[in-house]
């Protein structure tokens, strides 16, 4: 009775304290933005079973990530044991859930052999942690509070094992020793107890009791201690994933109150007229704290601070201040700190401080690459490309703000259409020396005709001088192929591209619009390019925008009638060449596409090498995220460099690219290292065209 | 009835452009059929301004008191307007350069005389006055017509071709005052430049990239560069590397230039390098690829070794300097 | 302190510009229009000036000779700032005219510092500022590569050959500025785009003045002929024909 008395004083505390703790969050949930609707709810299980209970993106680590899912699935076995101890507590009953029969043995069997493997997972853990200098467990955000918080929960962690084995060797030993039947199954701990000398069911019996109790009060203790330590991701990270973003991570989220501002702007009726009085109060982008959606802030307070993110950041690995993780830690220490303000003083309330530059300053924002690499590797879907571009858009938008070499991208981009200075009567200028017409779509208008498809040339297409000749090889793969296709010649503009990975929304909307009302009034509806960045943005984002085609990228494309045997590639010129690939991020971490381009190599070349970082690790160029227009951010080395050494480890003679900024960072990069005599940078593309003999 | 000019002149010495203006002015003058005068204001020696009149100059007014030994544009205008009055100047020829920009604007309002800047020939006809200028930033030029009286002329620098006369200069002191009130400006403090020639001022400029293969060959580059006067500059690559200083990268994330001269060393020209440097008047390339985009600016160019040809360019610029 | 920052339409510079009407005037289908790029420099300086507390600038006016198609050019120097405008509607004849009409409205309004670019990239003339400071009979300095404000009273730095000084000039004043006088153009935010629509331009009617110039024709340059290669071995020609040829040392 009083045993039940103090177990229900104990819950009612804990409860208490849990309560309040959430309570407080939620007030800090209201103070952020609506936005992100939980839809889609299928695919969300289907997702949450993958990544959360599959522990896939955990496994990205194979060995490490064995030891951690490992725990977490002990974990989830052993919440039953928990769940029937909660129950046995209040109602002084003993091994409640045991009518379950057969899979209460299943279920506590399995809970008492987890029980020591998460022992020593964790001591593997904990020694890793003390003993070895693991990287990414160091960094600027890595304070010692947090390396205090990891080896308390860890100890807490330990403790609760210890204590299960503790409770099951206690249990199953008295049992036995008293001749009573067991309820349930605990083969280790069974073994164990035979193991201890001069037992008595007495002394087993106070065993289990110690550990009962020990056990129920440490989940306790640690239930409440939880939220507050980085350690919260225990309760948060399956939810998490379960709100994962679905879309492809090369999509960014429209911003619909700009989209209106822009359609009047574009209206030559309304361009001028007074404002309607709606001049929206709300920031644009992230300033603050407040200023995130909902599910951001949930993102931060499930992060657990493992740092994979920032191991693969291209940015952070070349030594720029730049780290996703810090990012996200800063979100949730910002909110810890203005909340209470915000929630005791009024929404309105200022500190005088901001999470930008008091806590991510300028510098690390403009360091982003937004290659995904972080996205992609964040076990629990974290997206934090999304947070940085959201503060981009904020300096951009709100402040003017930006380094000066994307103000005059952006001029540039409004007042010439291009991200470089070049007047759009010279975008056809790539097709002059070809020996066949490049066929206009202006001219399939004029027949009153419109053509299958729309090839996109692109600014690089148009005005980059290397990779004018990558479009070169292309059209003639297409007139090869006899494609019913045009272009858009000077009534090309920029797709926008580098003005919204900038945070330039507005720009990039206008530019969106009006390449949308060209497309509708040639009535265009499938579009090929072999750029990754207008190939992302087509495909992707303007939808959003009411422009919805059929948008294939050239290698899928050209992939398809490969593999329907109407493109013949063979090895041809490649063969005995070491050949590598090079995935661009807007193909590969942005859409997926990682096969096809090596379906088509592994026909170019009868076999090629992969670097040690390829498919959804591959690494950045460091062209991404408008880098390709500024200078890079301080750091110990350029990406683009760190990158071609990859590639030259791999021995490779050929380095073959489907993207005008890798080209040009992987071509600089060659030649950077001096080894422009027996290592060549090609495109897809002209390698599809020369063994075509084209 | 005359033509004047306005040299300027610098610490009491005239430069190139100055003789530049007075040859041309002489043509100018001979055409209308009639005498030059070259003002000059602020001390400048009788042996000094006797070398205008190797160029043409028939009379020389010296315009100098305490009034002009700083450069107050109201100041200055109205010494010239009053000169140009007493000397019943008919054209008015001044340079291109701040000075003038700063002067001849004020000088045409104060005059209603019509003014055209950026000429860089004789006048295409006398009837009516028309004259070539420079518009839409040289990519067209304009037949301009004046219709005043008076015109004024701001001659572009380096246009003009010296032409040697024989020297019958007189030199006349005037004695032209100012209103007092008219003196507004006041200098705080004056730093003159030394030694280093500002990358972004330079009217030539030799930039090295990456085909110089290391910073230690940059030696005969920069002995070019003195030799020509010229500021040095590199690509990006080059600074990206420590081998030149950040400070002389040239192309779309660095400086933006636009020198008279641009001579680009083992430079490629990549989209972004000729970003910062397409608008210089002449492109020269040395690169030992035919096919390297820079040429394709370029005015001239040579294919082959920068290291070997360097030392044959120096050579050839010491000859001519001599 | 009000300031006034006068501002030109001209096409943007990657414009191919081509002439109709027999060479005389330029096309203008397709063209692009934008603030004169030395003009933008100039709007981005005052508005630095407005910022700085101290230095007490009260407003930022732009000014524009133009007719009612130069509208978007003005609206956006108001996105990238400015407080308010006026358009003398007109057609710019020349510098003479334009300055001319500039001025009238100048004497109306009153201004303390006035900030001309030091030339636009249609015409190339670096007129206008020195002749409206002629016109309204104030001080003018020329190629300004910085304007402080220390105390209350503006600081300029002008650049001369070899050199630059640090001057002052009393109120008002006309500034004709270069390039260096602002670091980088600033662009529009979100916000300025918005409140644009709404802030005032007001409209003159231009007063009488002859424009003193016109263009007969334009010509294009002859066409850049293709590199002049130069063999190796003789490299010393090269040097020759950039003297004698060129002309460009």
């Amino acid at each position: 009775m009083i045993r039940q008395v103090v177990f229900a004083l104990a819950l009612l505390v804990t409860l208490g304290v849990f309560a309040f703790t959430v309570r407080r969050l939620a007030g800090f949930f209201r103070l952020t933005r609506p936005g992100f609707p939980v839809r889609q709810i299928g695919k969300r299980f289907g997702v949450m079973l993958k990544v959360a209970f599959g522990q896939t993106k955990i496994f990205r680590r194979p060995l490490i990530g064995l030891a951690h899912a490992l725990v977490f699935w002990g974990f989830c076995i052993i919440l039953f044991g928990s769940i029937e101890m909660v129950i046995d507590g209040l109602a002084g009953t003993d091994k409640s859930l045991s009518f379950l029969g057969g899979f209460y043995r299943f279920l506590m069997g399995s809970g008492d052999i987890f029980a020591y493997i998460v022992a020593i997972a964790i001591i593997i853990f904990l020694v890793r942690r003390i003993f070895l200098h693991i990287r990414r467990f160091e960094g600027i955000e890595m304070k010692r509070i947090s390396h205090i918080d990891a080896i308390i929960a860890l100890s807490l962690i330990l403790l609760l094992m210890i204590s299960l084995a503790g409770m099951n060797t206690g249990y199953a030993g008295g049992k036995i020793l008293s001749g009573e039947p067991v309820k349930g199954a605990y083969p280790v701990s069974t073994w164990l107890a035979g193991l201890i000398a001069n037992k008595s069911p007495e002394s087993m019996h106070t065993l289990y009791e110690v550990c009962w109790w020990t056990h129920i009060l440490t989940i306790f203790v640690f239930a409440n201690v939880l939220p507050y330590s980085k350690h919260f991701h225990v309760f948060l990270s399956v939810p998490n994933v379960f709100l994962s973003r679905l879309e492809p991570l090369g999509k960014l989220t429209n911003m619909d109150n700009i989209t209106r501002e822009v359609r009047l702007m574009m209206n030559p009726d309304t361009a001028f007229a007074a404002a309607p009085s709606d001049v929206p109060v709300e920031r644009f982008g992230v300033k603050d704290a407040e200023d995130v959606v909902w599910k951001t802030y949930f993102d931060s307070l499930s992060c657990t601070q493992c740092g994979r993110c920032t191991s693969v950041c291209p940015a952070n690995i070349t030594g720029k201040k730049l780290s996703p993780r810090k990012v996200m830690m800063d979100l949730r220490a910002r909110m810890k700190e203005k909340g209470p303000l915000m929630t005791r003083n009024g929404k309105d309330y200022s500190d005088n401080k901001s999470l930008l530059r008091d806590y991510i300053s300028e510098e690390e924002l403009w360091a982003c690459t937004t290659c995904n690499a972080c996205a992609t590797e964040c076990p629990i879907n974290i997206n934090h490309p999304s947070l940085i571009v959201d503060m981009r858009r904020y300096l951009v938008m709100e402040e003017a703000s930006a380094p000066g070499e994307l103000k005059t991208v952006f001029s540039n981009i409004e007042n010439n259409g291009a991200p470089w200075q070049y007047s759009s009567e010279d975008r056809m200028l790539w097709a002059r020396d070809l020996n066949f017409s490049v066929p206009l779509i202006s001219d399939y208008a004029a027949r009153g005709t419109t053509p299958e498809y729309l090839f996109w040339v692109g600014c690089a297409g148009a005005f980059d001088d290397r990779y004018k000749k990558v479009v070169r090889a292309f059209v003639k793969v297409l007139n090869h192929l006899k494609i019913n296709y045009a272009v858009l010649g000077s009534e090309e503009t920029c797709t926008g591209d580098p003005a919204r990975r900038a945070g330039n929304e507005m720009l990039f909307q206008m530019q969106a619009l009006q390449v949308i009302e060209v497309f509708k009034s040639y009535g265009v509806k499938k579009i090929i390019t072999t750029c990754p960045h207008c190939f992302n943005i087509f495909k992707n984002e303007y939808p959003d925008l009411g422009g919805s085609y059929e948008v294939v990228n050239y290698l899928q494309f050209l992939n398809r009638y490969a593999e329907e045997g109407r493109l013949s590639i063979n090895a041809g010129s490649l063969k005995g060449k070491t050949v590598t690939y090079h995935d661009p991020c807007y193909l590969g971490r942005a859409n997926e596409i990682y096969d096809e381009p090596r379906a088509l190599l592994n026909r170019l070349t009868g076999g090629f090498t992969e670097m040690e970082r390829h498919g959804s690790f591959a690494l950045c160029c460091g062209a991404g995220g408008a880098q390709m227009f500024k200078e890079a951010e301080k750091g110990e080395k350029e990406v683009f460099i760190e990158r071609t050494e990859e590639a030259l480890r791999a021995g490779a003679e050929v380095i073959a690219s489907a993207c005008p900024f890798c080209m040009t960072m992987l071509t600089d990069g060659i030649k950077y290292k001096n080894r422009e005599d027996n290592v060549r940078n090609l495109d897809m593309a002209e390698l599809i065209a020369q063994s075509l003999e084209l | 009835m005359s033509v004047l000019v306005y040299t300027q002149n610098w610490d009491g010495r005239f430069k190139k452009s100055s003789f530049e203006l007075v040859s041309y002015g002489s043509k100018v003058a001979e055409m209308l059929n009639t005498s030059l005068v070259c003002l000059s204001i602020g001390a400048v020696g009788d042996e000094e301004l006797r070398k205008l009149g190797n160029y043409g100059a028939e009379k020389i007014v010296r315009v100098d008191n305490e009034y002009c030994k700083i450069l107050d544009n109201q100041v200055y205008t109205d010494v010239i307007a009053q000169v140009a009055l007493k000397e019943d100047a008919r054209v008015i020829i001044i340079s291109n350069n701040s000075e003038g920009k700063a002067v001849a604007p004020r000088l045409s309002v104060r005059l209603k005389a019509g003014m055209a800047s950026g000429v860089s020939k004789l006048p295409l006809s006398l009837n009516p006055f028309t004259v070539y200028k420079r518009t839409y930033s040289g990519n067209a030029f304009a037949h301009m017509v004046i219709n005043t009286e008076i015109k004024i002329i701001t001659l572009s620098q380096n246009s003009f071709d010296l032409v040697e006369t024989p020297n019958r200069a007189a030199i006349e002191n005037s004695n032209i005052t100012v209103d007092s009130s008219l003196i507004k400006t006041v200098v705080k403090d004056s730093q003159k430049q030394t030694g280093k020639l500002l990358l972004t001022d330079a009217e030539i400029v030799v930039s090295g990239g990456r085909g110089m293969k290391s910073p230690d060959n940059w030696g005969p580059l920069v002995e070019l560069a003195g030799a020509l006067g010229a500021a040095t500059a590199c690509s990006r690559p080059v600074s990206d590397e420590g081998w030149r200083s950040h400070e002389e990268h040239t192309g779309q994330t660095g400086k933006v230039i636009a020198p008279n001269l641009y001579i680009a060393i083992g430079i490629s020209g990549a989209t972004q390098h000729l970003a910062g440097v397409s608008s210089s008047k002449y492109i020269v390339a040395v690169n030992t690829d035919k096919d390297a985009p820079i040429f394709e600016v370029a005015q001239y160019g040579i294919v082959g070794d920068a290291l070997k040809v360097l030392p044959k360019l120096v050579e050839a610029v010491k000859e001519l300097k001599k | 302190m009000k300031i006034l920052v006068c501002i030109s339409n001209v096409p943007d510079t990657t414009t191919k510009v081509k002439f109709v009407d027999s060479d005389t005037r330029l096309d203008t289908a397709g063209i692009q229009w934008v603030i004169n790029p030395w003009d933008e420099l100039s709007l981005t300086r005052a508005l630095e000036l407005k910022d700085d507390a101290s230095a007490g600038v009260k407003s930022v006016t732009v000014a524009h000779v133009g007719p009612a198609t130069s509208e978007p050019t003005i609206r956006k120097a108001l996105a990238i700032g400015a407080d308010d405008a006026f358009r003398v509607n007109a057609v710019p004849a020349d510098s003479y005219f334009v300055a001319a009409q500039l001025a009238a409205v100048i004497r109306k309004e009153q201004f303390d510092i006035i900030m001309c670019g030091i030339e636009s990239s249609d015409y190339n003339g670096s007129m206008t500022g020195g002749m409206i400071a002629e016109f309204l009979g104030i001080p003018s300095v020329s190629a300004v590569s910085d304007i402080k404000i220390e105390n209350g009273s503006p600081v300029l730095t002008r650049e001369i050959d070899g050199g630059r000084e640090i001057i002052s000039v009393p109120i008002p004043f006309v500034a004709i500025v270069q390039k260096g006088i602002a670091k980088e153009p600033r662009i529009a935010s979100m916000r300025g785009i918005m409140t644009a629509r709404t802030k005032p331009v007001r409209l003159y009617e231009p007063e009488a003045a002859e424009p003193l110039t016109g263009i007969l024709v334009f010509e294009k340059p002859s066409p850049r002929a293709a590199c002049k290669f130069i063999d190796p071995e003789n490299a010393g020609l090269l040097i020759t024909l950039l003297q004698n040829e060129a002309k460009v040392i």
